[in-house]
């Protein structure tokens, strides 16, 4: 009998056209994302290390699809497919022709379960099967590896068929047993609640191991498992069915089988006729009319039936209170209140982390990140009532009662647009509440409600644009279901597409809102407020006119399809609505060619691909010039004023051009900010002696001069430059953000440069094949003589005098860097001046907001702050910090060249901060608003680190800089992170360090997974973040760790003495290494080779460990510990190298004060492991816990959790293997220091 | 006023003649349009409700051309359509006073008053805060006769609405309609012949989209008089006597099939005279041809 049922209902789901439907979007989704993978679009196109084809880029799609709002979709089909095998008969009242069959339960339950199951198996399949299909196109491209059948089947079955099993038995049996899909559908929000909650706590580091356990789809735990993969790893390993993956597999398939036998032990056909229902209906009074009493009725009171405009209004307001009511007691309603509160109260507690540092719950933060999450439920609630309003009375069958009183479809379709406006705006305060509750609860009290009334004001006027479009869909469609997937084409997939397609203009994207920037304490939400109404006027008028239009075809009688429709409602088709839609038209078009004029006249709209293209042209014309000698600049000059509240500024400067070469030059090659609408206008840019021109390109902003004379080897000449910077209009979809009403930071990167510009050129080497440019190196060879000429920042000065003016208005203050010779005021602005009194590189900025400042000293040294008023949080730690940092930097690399220290706040629209001479822009985001919990030993304090090290780079970049070659960031950006270690462990201690370096560890190690071109060694870094920054401190600190902290800083203080302030050929990374290798003993020096010179990577771990416990008391432990020494290649291709190294080892016991586990060291000694395993053997005093080898983590450990283990269970065995490597091995640079 | 509807044709998309060349004139007092289900009737009442239009004719009630003035005849219209819901978990008042929003009696103290007079009148007002959702079929029926009433309407459309009622209920709602009908148009769709035999002051019978017999229900019987046999015959003998004559019914008793026949003479002897019902007029009507 199984058999039949599961075959005859098989057979159904085949003939049902939805299965194919669904089927067919997941196909055509993941075709178009295989396609784009292999690179069939013509969009823009970027490097990289990975095949799209290997299992774990399948595997990615896969999980990537189940995420966010694709999640939803999926859950959502799914629930179509699994969760009505059973609830069907019910609903089609079929139910007695079975259960009164002679059948089991079991072969109508899992005949029943199963044929749905396998639909979903086959409709899911076909987002492998899609992308399959989509990869193949890529055939022979470096993008696709060799084709494994393999690659597609076992992430789909590792992944995919265990989700749709638990996902399906959730749904069915939640929906067979309350005989409703409510409860489905609210399943898949709840999943959604899941997803969000679990990737904001896996931000911080600690969770993410339970995470990859907990979390019932496998994405945590595939993300966690290959979390270290490199790009060797990635297009080559399958997954491997182990550790946490496995874990978290088996228990939630065993999960998905528990609730299957659960609800198959459950269910019986009896209880089934009577749902299992929360709320249990009281018994109904079925109260028998009493005998009739006619009256007449002549009798019934004579009533007025009024039909003026004003009663039209009043039953709208009648109908829209109604129509509210009706949604907000609903279920959906509230639960999704409720989850929406829980959700932003659960992400609250994981605000805004950097290095596990949460910041302070101030009121912008609470609306991005935390309500972010609600409002995509909103979305979702506009979505579903859109549909439940416009289809209400024909469900409940009341659209003929309704559709004869004399009530006009105006006022029947707008009352249910204002309603849908007005739950929507309630669900807007309910975010607003919570997040004032939220910020309270965390004891923060500078509640801003205004702020919060003028978000939701936005918000709201966004969502009724959507609300709009989703209702009058609703309206057009022949039923609720399409209306449904309708609505979400312009609320999602198109969007989807046109990103994809880079097709990007905001006319045509739906509820565009123009150029945007994030609100800002400092500038709150700035210039774009008008552009930001424009847009939205634009997209509600266009709403409008469709709702009208749907007005035309309002369901109000028995008519189906349009044409039927129009024709009932066409006479309410009168004067005013014609007139409304004329308006609602001319609205739009006026909207609309405003904003074209704005972004296609007075602006272009440049797409990823044509910015591509405009870079070939400009490479291809001028790269000849390169090499054509050019004067360097030795001076500036400038004078810059502001005009915040027009965001204008016009500049007036000049360099002085020195002639450092041996002949004389008579060209002179101008580079600027070029564009054929740009906002910056160089009006003058010519040398004070007569000059010819000889190109003058506009469009890629270059100028070629012709000097009258030449200039002689040593002579100077003055070049005057005069700037406008005033933006006409606005563009597309991005605005400038570095002149603004309050917080403008620009720096001299838009004055002009002298001489060719190499950066302009296309960097991804994908791309320049594609329009036959030679490859390009990401930066010239370490030793490349004519790069070391320039220093890795500026192209065209070494040292400069620096002078400037600069003027704003009245009410704020404007900085620059230099001391402050004079200030005045004058027509009502503010004038500075600024003079530098010692060189500086040819790197300067310029400030100018509204500023609180509070001042200190160290020694002859001013401290400077200058701040929003609000954001003094952290201002004491800044300070501490910047004299904690002077004190250290004098002391150990040399005096510092400045008698300044300057923190200048900026908005939030970068977040960095960024070292100029003795001027440190500083972003609101960063730092500001961090909330350090100084109870907390191992939390970090960030402003403290990032002031640190913005400080020691006046030493590591203003006193010190590299040549523009490879590794040059070693002496600038790793020295300044340990620079500020340093600082740090002073001022907190050794312990604070272990959590910052494991987080430094896990940046590189992830870091390097997502390598584009080819991870180099330390010392070759091309401007690599992971590898200066995070990996960078860990050597940095281990290598202090063998040397010695005064030996290495020797070492540092006599390198820096050396080439400080050094004209051309700038310091290399080479030179600098030779001076950490004569600093290392010789035992030792292998660790130079392997931190700087390669990539050299270790899997310590403990092979056993045990104790015994001594008759005197004490405990007798042995520890078996292994290492295996790798050295990797550019793609992290490893091979094993013989280890012969020192390392630590240590025993641990573990203090529990408070529930907080310290751990205390027993033993900690260096040994030498010249064997790949070893055995020690220990006496300690106290219960020894765990042990290891390296248990700091001071060596790159591609593991670095399985350093330590616990005592009384045996670690797991170790993969020491490496796959054997075909190609040549290890690839070792070395580099003689010979200079 | 006068109901005035001539020459109005419908077609539906997928070919099915519904309405084809109606002409009627209804004046006030009950009329009663009897007919076997899918004869048109209710394509006929939506169309004069102003919830389908017409492929042609025309449609006045006074001065109202109802296929053009829609608006104008909503304000006089009270409609209880065949088949009809309500909201949930809304209660009888509630409803009532949703309805006497949206026919324009806006004024709050009026509609309070009609609201609960009308709920006393059909006898609902204990039952007021229930919801309407969950009342039985008879009450059902007199909410839905409830709201048809409000705001003096001068045309009372009702579709089959004592279908599924019990006798008692049904009784109950015959006695609302007919003293509504006292004193404006009534237009009563039903196939049950009783319901135009107790209410009806004029009627039709109609089928297949035509009128087939148009009359008050005595001259009906006039066009039946000595027409209808009456015999017991065998059961398998049914079909021999459809092909040989006019069976306009039949009912088992007794083990035995009753046949009526619709004939000018006695077939034979074996047939009895019976005095023509309503019952046998309208099935006759539907059963020619």
């Amino acid at each position: 009998m199984f058999k039949e049922i599961f075959l005859f209902d098989l057979k159904q789901n085949f003939r049902k056209p939805q299965t194919y439907i669904f089927f067919g979007i997941f196909f055509i989704l993941t075709l178009l994302l295989g396609m784009l993978s292999a690179g069939v679009f013509n969009v823009a196109t970027s490097d990289t290390n990975l095949v799209m084809n290997s299992a774990n880029s399948v595997a990615g799609i896969i999980v990537g699809l189940n995420d966010g709002i694709l999640g939803l979709v999926n859950s959502v089909i799914l629930v179509a497919i699994m969760a009505t095998a059973i609830q069907k008969d019910y609903e089609y009242n079929t139910h007695p022709l079975f259960f009164t069959k002679p059948i089991t339960k079991g072969s109508y339950f899992f005949g029943r379960f199963l044929s749905a199951f396998f639909t979903a198996v086959f409709v899911f399949s076909a987002q492998v099967i899609g992308y399959y299909i989509g990869c193949l196109f890529g055939i022979g491209k470096p993008v696709m590896g060799p084709f494994e059948l393999m690659n597609f089947l076992q992430p789909f079955l590792v992944f995919m068929l265990p989700n749709i099993l638990l996902l399906g038995a959730i749904f069915f049996s939640a929906t067979t047993f309350t005989r409703n899909t409510l409860p489905a559908y609210l399943f898949c929000i709840i999943l959604l609640v899941i997803r969000s909650v679990t990737s904001n706590i896996t931000a911080d580091l600690e969770n993410k191991a339970a995470a990859a356990i907990w979390e019932p789809f496998g994405a945590e735990a595939l993300g966690y498992i290959t979390q270290y993969w490199t790009p060797d790893d990635q297009n080559t390993k399958m997954i491997p069915l182990e550790g946490q993956l496995l874990y978290n597999r088996l228990l939630w398939t065993g999960i998905a089988l528990l609730i299957t036998f659960l609800s198959f032990f459950r269910f019986s056909f009896s209880q089934f006729l009577q749902p299992f229902s929360l709320f249990k209906r009281k018994g109904e009074k079925q109260e028998q009319s009493s005998a009739i009493q006619l009256h007449s009725l002549s009798l019934l009171p004579r009533v007025s039936q009024r039909f003026s405009g004003m009663e039209n209004f009043r039953q709208l307001g009648y109908l829209t209170r109604f129509e509210f009511s009706k949604m907000t007691k609903s279920a959906f309603f509230i639960i999704i209140c409720a989850l929406g509160i829980v959700m932003m109260f659960i992400i609250s507690q994981y605000m805004g982390s950097i290095y596990d540092t949460e910041t302070y719950p101030v009121t912008y933060q609470i609306l991005e990140s935390v309500a972010g999450i609600f409002q995509f439920f909103i979305m979702i609630l506009i979505v579903f009532f859109s549909g439940t309003i416009i289809w209400r009375e024909r469900e409940q069958k009341m659209d003929e009662l309704i559709g004869t009183t004399p009530v006009s479809n105006t006022v029947l379709f707008f009352s249910k647009y204002l309603a849908l406006t007005a739950v929507t705006a309630v669900l807007l305060v309910v975010i607003a509440v919570t997040g004032m509750l939220i910020q309270v609860s965390m004891s923060y009290y500078h509640v801003e409600p205004l702020l919060y009334l003028k978000a939701i004001l936005r918000m709201l006027v966004s969502f009724s644009i959507i609300g709009g479009i989703c209702i009058a869909l609703q309206v057009f469609t022949p039923n609720k279901y399409l209306g449904f997937f309708l609505s979400l084409l312009p609320v999602m997939f198109i969007n989807i597409i046109f990103s994809l397609l880079e097709w990007d203009n905001d006319l045509y994207i739906f509820n565009s809102s123009g150029p945007s920037m994030p609100y800002s304490d400092m500038n709150g939400y700035g210039h774009t407020v008008g552009t930001w109404l424009l847009y939205k006027t634009y997209w509600l008028s266009i709403v409008l006119i469709i709702c009208m239009l749907a007005l035309l075809v309002f369901a109000r009688g028995k008519e189906k399809g349009l044409k039927a429709r129009f024709r009932l409602s066409r006479t309410s088709f009168g004067a005013k609505h014609k007139l409304a839609l004329a308006v609602c038209m001319l609205m739009a078009i006026s909207a609309g060619a405003f904003i074209f004029y704005n972004t296609n006249v007075l602006h272009s709209i440049v797409t990823p691909k044509q910015a591509e293209e405009d870079a070939v042209a400009f490479e291809k014309k001028y790269k000849k010039y390169e090499r054509t000698l050019q004067p360097r600049i030795v001076a500036s000059n400038i004078s810059v004023d502001i005009f915040p509240e027009k965001r204008n500024v016009s500049v007036k400067g000049s360099y002085y051009l020195k002639n450092k070469h041996a002949a004389a030059l008579d060209t002179l090659f101008i580079n600027y900010m070029g564009g054929d609408n740009s906002d910056y206008h160089y009006t003058r840019l010519e040398p004070e002696t007569g000059a010819r021109m000889l190109i003058d390109d506009k469009k890629y902003g270059v100028k070629m001069l012709l000097l009258d004379k030449p200039l002689a080897p040593g002579d100077s000449i003055r070049f005057d430059f005069e700037i406008d910077y005033t933006p006409k209009g606005f563009r597309n979809n991005s605005t400038g953000t570095e002149v603004v009403y309050n917080g403008t930071f620009f720096n001299n990167m838009v004055f002009p440069s002298i001489g060719y510009y190499p950066d302009a050129e296309l960097s991804s080497n994908a791309a320049r094949k594609k329009y036959g440019l030679k490859e390009k190196p990401r930066m010239a060879p370490v030793n490349d003589s004519l790069a070391r000429m320039n220093t890795y920042i500026s192209n065209d000065a070494d040292w400069i005098r620096f002078e400037t003016t600069v003027s704003t208005s009245e009410n704020q203050i404007a900085i620059a860097p230099g001391y402050l010779q004079k200030e005045w005021k004058k027509d009502g602005r503010r004038y500075f001046h600024y003079k530098m009194d010692s060189p500086i590189l040819n790197f300067y900025s310029y400030l100018s907001a509204e500023y609180e400042i509070r001042k200190d000293k160290w020694k002859d040294v001013n401290i400077e702050i200058y701040y929003q008023k609000g954001h003094e949080y952290n201002l004491d730690r800044m300070i501490s910090s910047i004299k904690k940092s002077l004190e250290y930097f004098t002391a150990n690399f040399g005096p510092y060249q400045h008698r300044q220290v300057r923190i200048l706040e900026f908005p939030r629209y970068a977040s960095f901060a960024q070292s100029f001479p003795n001027t440190i822009p500083y972003s609101e985001s960063v730092g500001f608003i961090a909330k350090v919990d100084d109870k907390n030993q191992e939390k970090i304090d960030v402003p403290f680190y990032i002031t640190a090290h913005e400080v020691a780079h006046q030493w590591w970049a203003h006193q010190v800089i590299g040549g523009n070659v490879q590794g040059s960031v070693l002496m600038s950006e790793t020295m300044s992170q340990y620079s500020a270690l340093m600082v740090m462990e002073k001022q907190y201690g050794k312990q604070a360090m272990k959590k910052f370096l494991k987080y430094e560890m896990d940046k590189y190690l992830t870091g390097r997974t997502m390598e584009t071109k080819k991870e180099l060694p330390l010392m070759l870094c091309e401007n690599q973040d992971y590898i200066h920054y995070n990996k960078g401190s860990v050597i940095m600190y281990s290598l202090k760790d063998y040397l010695g902290e005064q030996v290495l800083n020797n070492a540092l203080s006599s390198y820096l003495n050396k080439v400080k302030f050094q004209e051309p050929p700038y310091t290399n990374s080479v030179e600098f290494v030779s001076y950490l290798r004569a600093a290392t003993p010789d035992s030792l020096k292998y660790i130079i080779t392997d931190m700087f010179e390669t990539i050299t990577i270790y899997e310590n771990y403990v092979k056993d460990l045990s104790y015994t416990k001594t008759p005197e008391g004490k405990y007798k432990v042995s520890l078996t510990v292994g290492s295996v020494k790798f050295r990797s290649d550019s793609v992290g291709k490893n091979s094993k190298i013989p280890v012969a190294d020192y390392m630590d080892i240590g025993v641990f016991a573990g203090n529990t004060m408070k529930g907080n586990t310290e751990e205390k060291e027993l033993v900690l000694q260096r040994i030498k492991m010249d064997k790949p395993e070893k055995t020690f053997e220990f006496i300690v005093d106290e219960k020894p816990v765990s042990a290891g080898i390296d248990p700091y983590n001071k060596l790159i450990d591609r593991t670095p959790g399985n350093n330590t283990w616990k005592f009384g269970s045996k670690p797991p065995k170790v993969n020491t293997d490496v796959k054997e490597t075909k190609g040549p091995g290890s690839v070792t640079v070395t580099v003689s220091s010979d200079d | 006023m006068q109901l005035i509807i001539s020459n109005v044709s419908k077609t539906y998309p997928n070919g099915l003649k519904a309405l084809n060349n109606i002409n009627l004139s209804i004046g006030k007092g009950m009329f009663g349009l009897l007919g076997p289900n899918g004869a048109g009737k209710s394509t006929l009442m939506r169309t004069i409700a102003t919830l389908q239009d017409p492929d042609g004719g025309s449609i006045t009630l006074g001065t109202i051309d109802v296929l053009k003035q829609k608006n104008e005849l909503r304000k006089t219209l009270g409609y209880l359509p065949q088949d009809f819901g309500f909201y949930p978990k809304v209660s009888a008042v509630n409803l009532l006073t949703h309805f006497a929003v949206l026919k324009g009696i806006t004024d709050k103290g009026e509609r309070k008053e009609i609201v609960d007079a009308l709920l006393e009148q059909t006898n609902l007002y204990d039952a007021r805060k229930r919801n309407v959702s969950d009342y039985s079929g008879g009450m059902r029926q007199r909410f839905g006769i409830a709201q048809a009433l409000l705001g003096n309407p001068k045309l009372i459309i009702v579709d089959e609405p004592t279908a599924g009622l019990d006798p008692m209920e049904r009784n109950r709602f015959h006695n609302l309609l007919s003293e509504i009908g006292e004193q404006v148009i009534v237009i009563l769709s039903t196939h049950i012949v009783d319901d135009v035999k107790n209410l009806c002051k004029r009627m039709v019978v109609m089928n297949k989209g035509t009128i087939m017999l148009e009359g008050t229900p005595s001259e009906a019987l006039e066009t039946v008089k000595g027409k209808i046999w009456r015999k017991h015959i065998n059961k398998n003998e049914i079909n021999d006597y459809r092909t040989a004559m006019q069976v306009i019914s039949s009912h088992m008793s007794d083990g035995n099939l009753i046949i009526h026949v619709y004939a000018e003479n006695a077939p034979d002897n074996s047939f009895v005279p019976v005095d023509g019902s309503l019952e046998d007029v309208y099935f006759s009507t539907i059963t020619k041809n």
